[in-house]
């Protein structure tokens, strides 16, 4: 009887595991509805393109109108300071000219692995 | 109301300084008519000869932007009130408004509310939407639907009868693979709503980004539009209007014409004509010249739409 409730316990950590686990083919679909408007990935729009951001600093894209403040905020583009950004512009540089955020965790993650799914 | 004609020493309604101020911001600086299904255009100012008095005005507005604080426009809010102000002084009352999107900047309850708010200062309080992408990319439209998409269809599409024209309402701009979008539910829907009209009845549709290639490299433009115009085609007068560009043009193919509209709240740059299209910031005495709204006249009979844009410069 142990081993069987060690054994479904064990199937559900690992579903829960699966589930949450970023997927950058959902990232893909979030990314055109939540910043196609503005990004493309190798075309400048009202954002800056943003294929291989993964590593990038910011404000480095070439040919991009940044604001000062993403110029002078010397951050390096990755996991957690992606998922910062996206959760609330503002608060991680304040006075940037970023319209929008993406208030869902999962899509950020999502979004962040397909962005991370581009480096390659 | 424009500030297009100063000097009209050859009594032709458009003078030298004004029509250059026009061709460089509006790129047209055109108003135009379709009578019985052939177009012809004019200058801002010229008189039209022989019109008939409309049976029907409406008026567009678009991209208000309400949260937008930069510095191309730090007082949104001020140039949409000015743009209504303007409406309610015109001398014929419109029987509606468009607004073709972008109500707000960053899709905020508290955005949403001021721009309700502005709005209740319009006499006409018949007022139809449909979202931008600024309005629904955070929440897949929910906050706007709740707000103004009441009755609609999808994402926010419908349509509508007023007097003798059939407006349709759609939404280009919840799926945006590098440019605006319809989906096949929409175009589907489409294609229903027509089937039940006469080809002889005045469509006007609006939409936030153009359904015409204005300038796909800056995805302003709508994937699948082709197939939308396709259905549209049968009907003797069409006309397409849209927002998101921030600025006038024009294009009349066939039986349909297309126009987009100013911002009232800040301009955008000519295609190409920046690295990039984004908020472009013009002397601050100039800003009032390059936004303002769009007047739409239908006179019966005539199945004649005549489009007039008016800046909100003094």
């Amino acid at each position: 009887m142990k081993t069987f409730i060690v054994a479904i316990a064990s199937v559900f950590v690992v579903c829960v595991m699966a589930s949450s686990a970023p997927d950058a083919v959902r990232g893909k679909e979030a990314f055109e509805k939540r910043c196609g408007g503005c990004h493309g990935l190798d075309r400048t729009k009202e954002g800056p393109m943003l294929r291989k951001i993964f590593g990038r600093r910011s404000g480095s894209a070439a040919g991009f109108p940044y604001s000062d403040a993403v110029k002078n905020s010397r951050l390096i583009w990755d996991e957690q300071t992606l998922d910062k950004w996206l959760e609330d512009p503002e608060k991680l540089i304040p006075n940037n000219d970023m319209a929008t955020r993406v208030p869902d965790a999962t899509d950020r993650a999502n979004i962040i692995a397909y962005l991370k799914s581009l480096n390659v | 109301m424009s500030k297009f004609i100063i000097h009209d020493h050859s009594n032709d309604g458009i003078d030298r300084r004004g029509f250059l101020n026009c061709m460089a911001w509006a790129g047209t600086g055109v108003l135009w008519t379709i009578s019985g299904g052939v177009p012809s255009s004019r200058l801002f100012g010229q008189k039209p000869s022989g019109t008939s008095k409309a049976d029907m005005t409406f008026v567009q507005i678009s991209d208000s932007h309400i949260g937008f604080n930069k510095p191309a426009n730090p007082d949104v809010t001020g140039t949409l009130q000015v743009a209504i102000d303007r409406i309610n002084a015109l001398d014929a009352q419109p029987d509606l408004i468009l607004h073709t999107g972008d109500l707000t900047h960053s899709a905020k309850s508290a955005e949403f509310d001021t721009l309700a708010q502005s709005l209740l200062s319009s006499k006409q309080k018949q007022i139809f939407y449909v979202p931008g992408e600024h309005d629904i990319s955070v929440d897949d439209g929910k906050a706007y639907l709740e707000r103004f998409g009441k009755g609609t269809q999808g994402k926010g599409w419908y349509s509508f009868d007023q007097k003798s024209v059939h407006f349709i309402g759609l939404v280009n701009s919840a799926v945006l693979e590098g440019m605006g979008k319809l989906g096949d539910d929409q175009l589907t829907w489409l294609r229903n709503d027509l089937k039940k009209l006469s080809k002889s009845t005045p469509i006007v549709v609006f939409a936030h980004i153009p359904l015409w290639a204005v300038y796909p490299e800056w995805g302003w433009a709508t994937s699948d539009s082709v197939q939308a115009l396709t259905y549209l085609k049968p009907f003797g007068s069409v006309t397409v209007l849209n927002g998101h560009i921030h600025q006038v043009m024009q294009k009349v193919e066939g039986n349909v014409a297309f126009h987009s509209a100013m911002s009232t709240a800040f301009p955008q740059p000519a295609p190409g004509k920046a690295p990039s299209p984004g908020p472009m910031k013009v002397p601050t005495e100039q800003l009032k010249s390059v936004l303002g709204f769009t007047s739409v006249h239908s006179i019966s009979g005539k199945h004649s739409l005549a489009v007039v844009d008016t800046s909100l410069g003094a």
